[in-house]
């Protein structure tokens, strides 16, 4: 069948599967806009406001139903645009498929009009990328660059192609998508020592991450955990692949974790490891992270065994496959004085209530209100700052792939565009961003896309007025000494909203929290809802960067 | 153990494939004091050969990193007691109130060639163990080296093994 570039790429889309894409047009693409006119009844385009927001867009639909993100932009600015989404979903290992147009082969490399080398500028934040000179590599490419993106550790994958070669017509052949299957890298031998290992431990404990997410096997570690009975702790990407109810989850672990996830890992005399790698957020002083443990470390990439913290055995593979065999290779087992240890620290962690304000609402307030109004199977959506570290505190979640957050990268800006992907995705579910008044109007410009897309997201807005986790450091490190984080801004973020086509509405305090959240709730269309919150409010506690849980923050002025 | 180790890497021969493996060394940090870039025997693929200095974690670490770029295909340590490991120099020594049978007797040490004699400086070619170029440097530095390439090096596994296998 003879198509053009353009025609071939919607058909090679539809191959894998996609009927959605985000994006934005420009001069570069106009030939792929024009064959998205034409297949506009099978794959739908959802414009964005700016080219980040469609890169987070396509970011938050692959983190919520674990399908390969879709984004299209331009050349020069359209595609420099999409770097700080694509980088996003690169540090946190999120699939996408990232298209942008360029200039015709015989204007390349000559700084042409909208010219940029984005395969140069993408590389270190791709997990490969392509540029296509010839029609004829063209489907291949598209196949190749999915079962990348796919494949493995997942991740982004970009595609640069000239405009002429949207245009070029060439022959299409159908073919079925790669069937994708990650080969268990770790053998029999490998799955005895590691089971020897854990038989030896009295006080073991999972710390869980976001490959349990990406490789859908929340199931696998559910039955792992039970048949060890093993307490479990996650990373703030790993949120939602164990549930919070459950009785042997610990909660979040790291600079923002609790004490009792804390005096775990500096306790325990064995970690494993799932999925996780070791960040300096959660490790903290990486040379003292469980220095009394063994370690166990179970992923499918193997360039993370030893990268941040040296580990005793290693377990490589598809995590479905390796919790499933590990399961098979351990006795059943009961800690119960171990888990009565950690009750105990769980009681002295605890966070003494705050008294209702009639000046502010208290944001675990505002978290625990929300959370009464939500299902399990709702979407989470933040930005990044306190309001995010907050979130990743307090809200119970329960089911995976419902909570899109910027862990890795920690892109301010990130929450409008993962919002609308979201809700895109999932028009049968609620979706909610928490934002800060800081990261919001980095990408506000987005509520256009809400509006126009009538995508029914409540914005709760946890605001108070300065650039309160910048500001919390400053606090700590930098003697009081707030510079340019209180940045004096009249926003009206109710009359903004309304500016967009937006119901907006206002939280005061804790007396009026619950009945404004709940009329916000109660519609179906998209809300702003403006929380003032007491910018001296602080994330707690809170492991300096470097340290160990013995010098944890439980309180500050 | 600080120590320097060569590596073989077996590559796709796709543009941009050196800017993706220098791209990634300088990132992540790797410490490298050679790397040399060839057509391998198979078609259509390349061969790099780079020394990387760092312990053994950080040589395991960039291995891993490595076979993490799309299109290298393999990534493997050169072991120093059983691989060949050679360079080329071309060296222009200065004649220059020097005697020039003295540098001869130097330079044959190493079974280096004389390529050019000019006015007042003698260009020679040896090849070797990146040690022994070593040594021939400084053996000639004390008649003043005014100028030399080296080509970096290159490495292969002894015995039947390859790379590629």
């Amino acid at each position: 069948m003879k198509l053009n570039g353009s025609e071939i790429i919607a058909e090679c889309l539809l191959e894998q599967g996609v009927d959605t894409v985000f994006g934005y047009p420009g001069g570069a693409v106009l030939n792929i806009y024009d064959a998205l006119y034409k297949y506009s009844d099978r794959i739908t385009h959802i414009l964005s406001a700016h080219e980040q927001g469609a890169a987070h867009a396509a970011d938050g639909y692959a983190r919520t139903t674990g399908k390969c993100g879709v984004v299209i932009a331009t050349s020069g600015p359209g595609a420099t645009n999409l770097i700080t989404g694509i980088a996003t979903a690169f540090m946190d290992s999120i699939p996408m498929v990232a298209i942008t147009g360029n200039v015709t082969n015989d204007l390349l490399a000559r700084d042409s009009f909208q010219e940029v080398d984005i395969c140069g500028i993408s590389m270190p934040v791709t997990k490969h990328n392509f540029i296509v000179k010839d029609v004829k590599d063209l489907a291949n490419v598209i196949r190749k660059a999915f079962r990348i993106a796919m494949s493995g550790r997942k991740g982004p994958v970009l595609i640069d192609i000239p405009k002429d070669v949207t245009g070029a017509v060439y022959d299409y052949e159908p073919a079925a998508p790669a069937g994708i299957t990650n080969p268990m890298l770790s053998g029999e031998k490998d799955f005895r020592e590691a089971a020897d290992i854990i038989k030896a431990s009295s006080c073991p404990m999972i710390y869980m991450g976001g490959g349990v997410v990406s490789a859908d096997a929340e199931k696998e570690l559910l039955a792992f955990a039970e048949k060890l009975d093993c307490p479990v702790a996650t990373s703030v990407m790993g949120l939602g692949g164990f549930p919070s109810s459950h009785r042997l989850f610990i909660g979040t672990i790291g600079m923002h974790g609790g004490y009792e996830t804390g005096k775990a890992t500096d306790n325990c005399d064995l970690i494993i490891t799932v999925g996780a790698r070791f960040s300096d957020r959660v490790a903290g002083d990486r040379k003292k992270f469980g220095e009394k443990a063994k370690i166990i470390q179970l992923d499918i990439d193997k360039a993370e065994i030893n990268k941040n913290v040296k580990i005793d055995c290693c377990l490589m593979g598809d995590l479905k496959d390796t919790l499933a065999a590990l399961t098979d290779s351990i006795e059943e087992t009961r800690h119960e004085d171990w888990i009565n240890q950690l009750a105990e620290w769980s009681k002295k962690g605890e966070v003494s209530e705050t008294p209702e304000s009639d000046d502010y609402a208290h944001p675990y307030n505002i978290i625990n209100i929300v959370r009464s109004l939500t299902d399990d199977e709702d979407i989470i959506v933040t930005d990044v700052g306190q309001h995010q570290m907050w979130v990743s505190q307090k809200y119970r979640f329960e089911c995976a792939r419902t909570w899109c957050t910027s862990g890795g990268l920690g892109t301010m800006g990130y929450g409008m565009g993962a919002a609308v992907g979201s809700a895109v995705a999932h028009p049968e579910r609620r979706v909610v961003l928490f934002t800060g008044d800081g990261s919001f109007h980095m990408n506000l410009n987005e509520l256009a896309t809400v509006r126009s897309y009538n995508l029914p997201i409540k914005i709760v807005v946890l605001n108070n007025t300065v650039l309160g986790m910048v500001r919390q450091w400053q606090k700590l490190f930098y003697g009081r000494r707030f510079s340019q984080t209180d940045p004096h801004r009249q926003t009206d973020f109710v009359r903004l909203a309304e500016a967009f086509g937006v119901k907006g509405m206002r939280v005061h305090n804790d007396k009026d929290a619950q009945e404004v959240l709940s009329a916000a709730f109660a519609t179906n269309e998209p809300v702003v809802i403006d929380c003032r919150i007491s910018p001296d409010e602080n994330v707690l506690p809170m492991i300096p960067p470097g340290k160990t849980v013995d010098e944890m923050i439980t309180e500050m002025a | 153990m600080e120590n320097k180790q060569i590596i073989g890497l077996f590559v796709h021969d796709h543009p941009g494939v050196l800017l993706r493996v220098t791209s990634l060394i300088s990132r992540r940090g790797f410490n490298i004091d050679s790397l040399t870039v060839s057509p391998a025997a198979a078609e259509g693929y390349s061969r790099m050969t780079i020394r990387i200095e760092g312990d053994d974690d950080q040589v395991e670490q960039f291995i891993n990193q490595m076979m993490k770029i799309v299109d290298v295909k393999r990534a493997e340590i050169m072991p120093e007691d059983s691989s060949v490991a050679s360079e080329l120099i071309l060296i222009k020594i200065s004649t220059d109130g020097n005697d020039s049978n003295e540098i001869l007797s130097v330079t044959s040490k190493y079974h280096a060639s004389l390529l050019n004699l000019g006015e007042s400086s003698m260009t020679f070619r040896a090849s070797g163990t990146p040690d022994e170029i070593d040594s021939l440097i400084s053996e000639v530095g004390a008649f003043g080296i005014l100028e030399m390439a080296r080509t970096g090096i290159a490495a292969l596994e002894n015995g039947d093994k390859c790379i590629n296998d």
